[in-house]
């Protein structure tokens, strides 16, 4: 399909703004008279609170509000599995907004203090007296599975969700199989760690409306506040600023009950900033999976069976922890044909942080396992990694394990190709000491929210009289070009350049709301919402242009400002002069459109069959590394990543996607540990959370397949999250190909490495 | 809440006089690339910040006839930049390459690195193979030299006194040394090291006349190996002898398991750097890992 | 001499001269970001570990977070905003954006200031040089490649422009 604008390469229109340092993110922004919060944590992961004293606290000039649980209306809600409306919630599970009588987690919020400076509110945080009971508390999910296990909730058990798929008999598959690999993969805790803290501003306004503009990526939470203070929906406004990087952290709530809170109660304007280590602290993590996978194969390297448990540590709070599990389930056995499968997962709750969505949401944990798995198994054959997962992987028509069939075009043959073709051949090591290595890995993860959550998006273009164009819509732009996608739509659409086509994103109030910048979903929904209001409005002009010219409405198409007869290039009319015509015969020259993904239903058995996505992103990664026998160290030589993306609306924000999203699962990978001791965060800030900086890692060199069929807008696909697949894996596999051994616990730092290749006696 | 004072003093006699008079607990202050973190952190016990960033006198690098002296408040990267530094000792050099990143560069200074002590500083293991001498002078008992070996004393404590200055760091200018540094961290820069190892060389033909080993974060403070060098010192170099003292030298050092890495790994490391910090040194120019 | 517990300070923020009175243990970055007028420095985790505070201070590329506001007495700071006339910035900031070498934006003042300081003392890198000036300047959204491409392309028009 030929288009004009959607496919370049354009800068987004926020770029400019970020490179000047105009941009007002949240803690850049304050209110006359404003007030400064901070938050009382828990210094315990698993104890009683006997008492807590505010007294002395609230004593202090300058303090004007100390609240704990007790001051909250709703301190407790519920929510349901299956959903919608309250994104960020939790499951027939706890949200919880501070903690009362029994602290689950390290920095548990406990009470909250306004004071006039951050200065005297952390001093009035230290005048909190909290009596703690230490309790014994569970760190290890195995354990917290077993019966009499320490309970971190108020159930008699720790389980949240159990999952599993059956397809044919994987017992009998085993036993005839030519060759059976069996392994267990453990990955840590990961956090997110953006750049930017999580922050906020509150203020009541003028007509009582709480208003909480915050670094989010969920606007809707405006409902959770209100529920919590007990106010109608309305009586809650959210304006999201532009986020300095989300990646599923700021998907929950962070600031925003805290803030409405605090205004509330003090009737000035509130800010709370999170620090470093308190963001590590509060937010949600990646879960912490134990994955034990046996593979089964005929000696031609055709896969016959696939049984794998995987366990996930959900942490203290239940959050997003049985969709994460649920995913996880999904993509256990990865995107191959497998005429025998049996999947087990469960999500158990422990005292470790809790756990939440970070990118990947769940796909990525079991693709770490059954990568290694299947590049152990050619190995162990003497297969190729990219044939042994040519001859297993998914084409057009296949079905996934759970019985859906796959009715597009699968491209993990074709990008696992084109990635292991790009790394050519393996350059010679000039050390006896460093060994060479390539890897490769395939990928396939959801883009769009889960099906049983009917999920919808809304968006309003509008013509000015002059031609010009706004768009409103609700959806809060990370960093990914969220809102520069939309722009370059309605400019393809409506024939307008886009330095006239100005949107307005992120508030609940004033913008249509677009549902969460999560899940892999704007592009697909949001994007598809847009196309609907800009095409019904340029039926419009098309209609009234037709009529104007006197000539097929088929004939005509908008570029350029004009109004072009296809057939006879004299003919056309402005836009602003058909805009005009519209206005003065009452058309109405705006629209809003709702885009609504495929509904399900809510699965109610744990074994799960059936669709549970719209569809499906594929990829691969081909990776060379050099290692060092000596002392383990990995260094990074090449990275390829080739994925088809559908189409690509903007090339700069797609590449820009896939070169992320590799690097923080090299993160992952490597040098990322984010180290738990019974329940107490080691790694409590960026000096012990290392991210790789730009001296650590190469060029990452991208591939893109545009197959056009993706749901998305213009065939497009999404690709935040499966950008951060297969990386990991593949990653891995060349260290094995290297040295001969399996890392199979991530991160795979210098130290495992070496005590990989030389176990210890 | 703590109070906290600040006071700049315009010269070093003056800086010397406040030390002394004072009672209060006075911070030295000059890059504060270790007090801010501090602060932050609540683990300043502090209460005056003494700035002496604008001593311009105790700034620059200083060669003579016999002795290179580095003024307290020359910074990682003017010594990293300094000719005189990357001709006459190389492995300093290739510390500051890897010390922190570019930008902490700019302000950590080498007194500063010196008195924060810790068992990893990575300008310390250099000049400890360099044989370097810290100037300390105080109003009472005037200027010292203090070799580096007495300097240290636990992790975060050196021999300064509430009244002590550092003003300089020297070493013997020697052409026929040649000298190697590595540090192993977890990432190529803004890491502390799991590991680090300077060594310093003489060599008549193939046997080394004068050997200095040092390594950092394998004990209290960093230390030199002196078994080893004992031992290296008048024989050939070859494969035999240098299995030999990769193995000397890990009995040398009591690493403690840590966040970053366990006294296993470190130590098994210790053996294979001090090989790879004795090839580089002999070709003179080696790199980190 | 007086132990002051708040300090008096004049000091020079993008050309304009300010007087103010700062804490003795305030930060630069605090300081700056009391100031409406240079909120784009950002804060991190305030220890020096992620650089997007990145100013220059007397002539060389610093981490705010790392320097005592009181040592800004009679000095001159310039943060992006100020930059906004020099050639060498506008050169990079036209990169940047051209290259898609902004996401979120976040650590990008930080980023900027850190690659003009780096250019103008290293008018001839290599990619990999560009990366070690870089390397104090933590970015969780674009993995790098294009903030180095844009890099990379200033100094290699600059490199040509010479010749």
């Amino acid at each position: 399909m030929d288009t004009n604008v959607v496919g370049k390469g354009l800068p987004k229109f926020d770029a400019w703004p970020k490179a000047k340092g105009k941009i007002i993110y949240a803690d850049d922004f304050s209110m006359p008279g404003m007030l400064y919060a901070k938050v009382l944590r828990s210094q315990h992961p698993a104890a009683n609170i006997l008492a807590v004293d505010t007294s002395q606290a609230k004593a202090l000039p300058g303090v004007f509000a100390v609240l704990t649980a007790e001051d909250v209306l709703n301190n407790n809600l519920r929510a349901k599995f299956g959903q919608s409306t309250d994104v960020g919630a939790q499951f027939e599970g706890l949200y919880r907004v501070l903690a009362e009588k029994k602290i689950r987690f390290f920095g548990e919020a406990i009470a909250l203090v306004a004071a006039t400076s951050e200065k005297l509110a952390e001093e009035a945080i230290g005048l909190i007296e909290v009596t703690y009971e230490p309790l014994p508390g569970v760190f290890d999910p195995i354990e917290a599975l077993q019966p009499g296990a320490y309970c971190v909730g108020e159930s008699d058990n720790n389980v949240i969700s159990r999952f599993k798929i059956r397809k044919g008999d994987v017992a009998e598959a085993f036993k005839t199989a030519d060759i059976v690999i069996e392994n267990t993969f453990r990955v840590p805790f990961s956090d997110h760690a953006y750049l930017e803290p999580e922050s906020g501003v509150a203020w009541i306004d003028e007509n009582e409306v709480i208003t909480i503009r915050a670094s989010t990526q969920v606007i809707e939470h405006f409902r959770t506040v209100a529920e919590v203070l007990g106010v109608p929906h309305n009586q809650v406004r959210v304006i999201g600023t532009w986020v300095g990087g989300g990646f599923g952290g700021k998907e929950d709530i962070t600031v925003e009950t805290f803030l409405a809170l605090l205004t509330w109660k003090t009737r000035r304007p509130v800010k709370l900033t999170f620090t470093r280590e308190e963001s590590l602290l509060a937010h949600g993590k990646r879960h912490s999976f134990i994955i034990k996978h046996k593979l089964g194969a005929t000696k031609d390297g055709l896969l016959v069976a696939a049984e794998t448990e995987l366990v996930a540590d959900a942490g203290a709070y239940i959050y997003l922890s049985p969709w994460v599990l649920l995913y996880s389930t999904v993509n256990a056995v990865g995107p191959y044909n497998i005429p025998n499968v049996k999947v087990d997962t469960v999500a158990v709750l422990t005292n470790n942080p809790f756990g939440s969505a970070f990118r990947g949401f769940g796909a990525i944990q079991p693709n770490f396992a059954y990568e290694s798995q299947i590049d152990e198994l050619g190995r162990t054959l003497g297969i190729d990694p990219l044939t042994i997962r040519q001859k297993n992987c998914l084409h057009q028509g296949d079905a996934l394990a759970t019985g859906v069939t796959y009715d597009r075009y699968v491209a993990l043959s074709d990008a696992a190709e084109k990635a292991w073709q790009a790394l050519g051949p393996k350059r010679s090591s000039n050390s006896k000491n460093v060994k060479i290595g390539h890897g490769l890995a395939i990928g396939m993860m959801s883009y769009g929210r889960l099906t049983f959550l009917h999920d919808t998006s809304r968006s309003y273009v509008k013509i000015e009289l002059d031609g010009s164009v706004l768009v409103r819509c609700g959806i809060p732009d990370l960093g990914a070009g969220q809102a520069q996608a939309l722009c370059q739509i309605v400019g393809e659409e409506l024939g307008v350049p886009q330095e006239k086509i100005k949107i307005y994103i992120s508030d609940t109030a004033l913008t249509p709301l677009a549902g969460t910048s999560t899940a892999t979903r704007q592009l697909y929904m949001s994007g598809n919402a847009t196309l609907k209001a800009a095409a019904a409005v340029r039926e419009r002009l098309l209609t009234k242009a037709a009529m104007m010219l006197n000539t097929d409405k088929a004939n005509l198409k908008l570029l350029n400002e004009k109004i072009v007869d296809v057939t006879n290039q004299d003919t056309s009319l402005s836009l602003k002069a058909v805009v005009g015509q519209c206005s003065t015969d009452g058309d109405e020259l705006y629209s809003e459109a709702q885009f609504n993904a495929p509904f399900t239903d809510v699965p109610i058995s744990e074994q799960i069959t059936g669709q549970i996505f719209a569809d499906f992103t594929f990829g691969a990664y081909a990776v060379a590394v050099a290692v060092d026998v000596e002392t383990g160290a990995v260094t990074l030589e090449r990275i390829i990543a080739c994925f088809d993306i559908g189409k690509a609306i903007n090339i700069l924000n797609v590449e820009g996607q896939l070169e992320g999203g590799g690097l923080m699962s090299v993160g992952y990978a490597l040098s990322e540990n984010l180290i738990v001791e019974q329940g107490y965060l080691k790694s409590r800030s960026y000096r012990e959370y290392l991210l790789p900086t730009a001296a650590d890692v190469p060029d990452i060199e991208t591939i893109l397949i545009e197959s056009g069929s993706g749901i998305g807008p213009y065939g497009a696909k999404g690709v935040g999250e499966p950008s951060g697949n297969a990386i990991a894996p593949a990653i891995t596999n060349a260290i094995c190909d290297a040295v001969g051994a399996r890392v199979t616990t991530l991160p795979a730092t210098p130290e495992r490495v070496f005590f990989t290749m030389f176990p210890r006696s | 809440m703590s109070d906290y004072y600040y006071v700049a003093p315009t010269s070093v006699g003056e800086s010397l006089k406040i030390l002394h008079q004072s009672d209060s607990k006075i911070r030295i202050a000059a890059g504060c690339t270790n007090i801010m973190p501090d602060l932050k952190n609540k683990k300043n016990t502090d209460s005056v910040f003494m700035d002496i960033s604008g001593l311009e006198e105790l700034r620059g690098i200083q060669s003579d006839d016999n002795i290179i002296r580095i003024g307290a408040l020359t910074t990682m990267n003017q010594i990293l930049h300094s000719e005189v530094i990357e001709q006459g000792a190389t492995a300093l050099h290739q510390a500051c390459r890897h010390f922190a990143d570019p930008l902490v560069r700019n302000r950590a200074t080498v007194g500063g690195n010196l008195a924060n002590a810790s068992p990893a500083a990575d300008s310390v293991v250099p000049l400890f193979v360099l044989n370097a001498f810290v100037t300390v002078e105080s109003m009472e008992n005037g200027k010292r030299e203090i070799p580096l070996a007495d300097f240290l004393v636990a992790p975060g404590k050196s021999v300064l006194g509430p009244d002590d200055l550092i003003t300089a760091v020297s070493f013997s200018k020697d052409t026929g040394v040649k000298s190697c540094f590595i540090k192993f961290g977890l990432r190529k820069a803004m890491a502390i090291s799991v590991i680090s190892i300077g060594v310093a060389l003489k060599l008549d033909d193939h046997t080394v006349t004068d050997i200095r080993i040092a390594l950092g974060s394998v004990a209290p403070t960093p230390i030199r190996a002196r078994q080893t060098e004992s031992y290296l010192t008048g024989r050939e170099i070859s494969p035999e002898v240098i299995k030999r003292a990769m193995e000397m030298v890990k009995s040398e050092i009591t690493p403690i398991s840590d966040i970053r890495a366990s006294k296993e790994y470190r130590t098994h490391l210790a053996g294979i750097l001090l090989r790879r910090a004795v090839e580089g040194a002999l070709i003179e120019g080696g790199d980190i890992v | 001499m007086n132990f002051e517990k708040d300090v008096a300070i004049k000091v020079n923020i993008n050309g304009i001269e300010i007087r103010s009175t700062v804490a003795a243990a305030e930060s630069l970055l605090e300081f700056l970001r009391k100031h409406s007028e240079t909120v784009d420095v950002k804060c991190g985790c305030s220890q020096g570990d992620c650089g997007t505070c990145t100013v220059v201070f007397e002539g060389q590329t610093v981490k705010s977070c790392l320097v005592l506001a009181a040592q800004a007495n009679t000095k001159e700071i310039w943060t992006l905003k100020g930059l906004e006339k020099d050639p060498l910035m506008q050169k990079l900031q036209e990169s940047f954006v051209r290259h898609g070498a902004v996401q979120c934006g976040f650590c990008t003042p930080g980023m900027l200031v850190a690659a003009r300081g780096f250019l103008e003392n290293n008018p001839n890198p290599d990619r990999a040089g560009i990366r070690d000036a870089l390397s104090g300047n933590l970015c969780r959204c674009t993995g790098y490649q294009k903030i180095v491409d844009a890099v990379w392309t200033v100094a290699s028009e600059k490199a040509s422009e010479r010749v």
